[in-house]
């Protein structure tokens, strides 16, 4: 018995490679029945050059012991069990499979983290939304994070850019939280980005979109405003700017835009909640996007979310005369609140801003709607008062899924 | 006749709804406008602007339903000075609250420390579910302040309740001293006002000046 062995222990010699990937290695599993088949074991354990890997050491009959065997060794260990009557079973197969499935497992998993780390449906900070905001540009070749400008207290103002190519495509305006303590805007802009670049490619609607157009989305429209909800007043609207001859802080930045501008619905006092500011784009906050929209000069549409009351609105506000446009839009609104009414049954009210909330000047979409971008809309999202600004945080997604659709139904009409 | 999606009829809406707050509401009661169906604006000479409405409500607590009502919101002319005159006719039966209203009582009633809070709900619209009544007075409490202080250019919700302190009282009643952010929809101000609530599960809810 010792000879044959030594004889097949020679052949395994010559058969050993020292390989660094496992394709071909199996595992086997040897069931030893008495003291004479652990030490055959312990015998071929001993011999180095072999490179078997003994998952379970051989120690005692009663054992089973698991070994790996590399590939071109396979046959001849196989062999030599067989002929000392040493009973095995195939525990694996094919190692590099094994482990090639697990990476793959691995990477998925880690994908799913990664991609579910950050949570939509909690309300977060400026600095977790802002590295949310390089998250998805760094996962996605489309995403481009860019700064359009700065905050009166020097924060960076971000915008995701959605581009799959072309240049200075016809453009999609979207932004959020002009308003700090709407709270529901900001957090349902990130999950809409999450889900316009996740959805690129899979879903045919974006997808067309964006090998049309661009989109830029500007999640946090006011990061001072919005940061003073988080460590002082959550109840906070304004800017922060500091206002000359004042002991009152801040502009109403939806108040401030040139459009209107002074006019009825806005206030000349500077502690008041809706003070248009010394003059209009005095807010550098405004001024921003106003440049950046002028410079691009190819804007098609122009959407801002605002909380609360389920509206959705199109020009006029400083004034209450119909837009040229209004039979268009009107139409366009109902069809989008429709889309948003089909997901949960949230009623949406359309209209002019003027007969709907009330006559305010100086508003975002009356400035972009006289600048030549027909498609203006704001919207009012949930609820209508029972929680207002202070929108329980499960009721982001649901607020965001809804709106989405209402965006995405005019963001359809816009590229056809 | 005026489209219930313009501000004017949404604003006596409110106001209607705040009355029936106080009148009707309770710790185990949340109403709530489901739907405005009609409105109608009536202009009396030397009297002022008196809304017609239609609407439909629902309780927080208690969803799948619906109750039709029917409200008239009268502003009086320079009406800066006295507060809207409010009626409101319910249709049917709101849903019975003697339970829960009895267990809040005795619950309260039973406090060695007198109930103190803020922040109703908190920055994330969190209400832990004990205050959820407390919450609910509050409301019942605000609608008062906001019946009393409309005017046809203002829309005033409940953004959120500051601070509430119960006051134990040597009568019957259920004290609670609130301090109440209600949000102005129309200056978008957002103001303090503290009011005092007394509530009994029979005798219902009584601002004290």
């Amino acid at each position: 018995a010792n000879m044959k062995l030594l004889l097949i222990f020679g052949a395994l010699i010559g058969a050993s490679l020292c390989l660094e990937t496992f394709v071909g290695h199996q595992v086997l599993r040897i069931k030893t029945k008495n003291e004479e088949e652990v030490k055959q074991l312990q015998l071929l354990e001993s011999l180095e050059h072999l490179e078997l890997d003994f998952w379970i050491n051989p120690s005692a009959p009663a054992l089973p012991v698991d070994v790996r065997i590399p590939a071109a060794s396979v046959q001849s260990v196989k062999a030599f069990l067989e002929s000392q009557g040493i009973e095995y079973s195939i525990l694996i197969e094919d190692l590099q499979d094994v482990l090639d499935k697990e990476k793959q497992e691995m990477a998925e998993s880690a994908q799913r983290q990664r991609s579910s780390s950050f949570d939509f449906g909690a309300y977060h900070t400026l600095e977790d939304i802002n590295e949310e905001l390089d998250h998805l540009a760094s996962e996605y070749s489309f995403v481009e994070k860019i700064q359009i400008g700065q905050s009166y207290e020097k924060r960076p103002l971000y915008v995701l850019k959605f581009s799959t190519g072309g240049s200075n495509r016809p453009a999609i305006w979207l932004d959020a939280g002009i308003h700090s303590r709407e709270w529901v805007t900001q957090a349902s802009a990130l999950w809409i980005a999450n889900k316009i670049a996740s959805d690129y490619g899979t879903d045919a609607s974006i997808t067309s979109l964006l090998d049309k157009m661009d989109l830029f989305l500007l999640p946090v429209a006011n990061p001072d405003g919005f940061v003073y909800t988080h460590t002082s007043n959550r109840m906070w609207r304004k800017t922060r700017s500091k206002i000359p001859g004042s002991i009152c802080v801040g502009v109403d930045p939806n108040r401030n835009w040139d459009a209107g501008f002074g006019g009825p619905g806005a206030s000349n006092k500077p502690c008041s909640d809706s003070y248009h500011g010394p003059s209009a784009n005095s807010e550098v906050e405004v001024k921003s996007v106003v440049d950046f929209i002028k410079n691009h000069g190819n804007f098609k549409a122009f959407l801002t979310l605002h909380s609360y009351s389920q509206l959705l609105m199109y020009p006029y506000g400083y004034k209450c005369t119909r837009p040229d446009d209004y039979a268009e839009l009107e139409s366009l609104g109902r069809a989008a609140a429709s889309s948003i009414r089909s997901l949960y049954g949230t009623s949406f009210q359309v209209g002019t801003i003027c007969k709907t909330i009330y006559q305010a000047s100086g508003g975002s979409i009356d400035w972009s709607y006289d600048n030549g971008i027909k498609y203006s809309f704001a919207f009012e999202l949930r609820d209508t008062g029972r929680y207002g600004f202070l929108l329980p945080a499960n009721q982001i997604i649901p607020a965001a899924k809804e709106t989405w659709l209402g965006l995405k139904r005019i963001m359809e009409h816009v590229r056809d | 006749e005026l489209p219930p999606s313009h501000f004017p009829a949404a604003r006596a809406a409110a106001v209607a709804l705040g009355y029936l707050r106080y009148l009707r509401g309770g710790p185990g009661r949340g109403l709530q406008l489901r739907e405005l169906r009609r409105a109608r604006r009536q202009d009396i000479d030397d009297v002022g602007h008196k809304y017609y409405l239609e609407l439909e409500l629902e309780d927080v607590l208690d969803k799948d339903r619906t109750v039709s009502c029917t409200a008239e919101v009268l502003y009086h002319l320079g009406s800066k000075s006295s507060a809207p005159d409010v009626q409101v006719t319910v249709q049917g039966e709101l849903r019975s609250t003697e339970e829960a209203d009895q267990e809040f009582y005795n619950r309260i009633r039973s406090l060695e420390e007198e109930l103190v809070a803020e922040n109703i709900p908190d920055s994330h619209g969190n209400v832990p579910p004990e205050l959820e009544p407390i919450h609910l007075l509050a409301w019942a409490a605000s609608g008062y302040v906001i019946w009393q202080n409309s005017t046809e250019n203002t829309k005033f919700h409940l953004a959120q309740v500051k601070h509430v302190k119960q006051v134990k009282r040597s009568d019957e009643d259920l004290q609670f001293d609130y301090v109440v952010l209600l949000h102005e929809m129309v200056s978008q101000e957002v103001l303090p006002w503290e009011v005092r609530l007394l509530w009994h599960p029979r005798r219902g809810a009584r601002v004290s000046r």
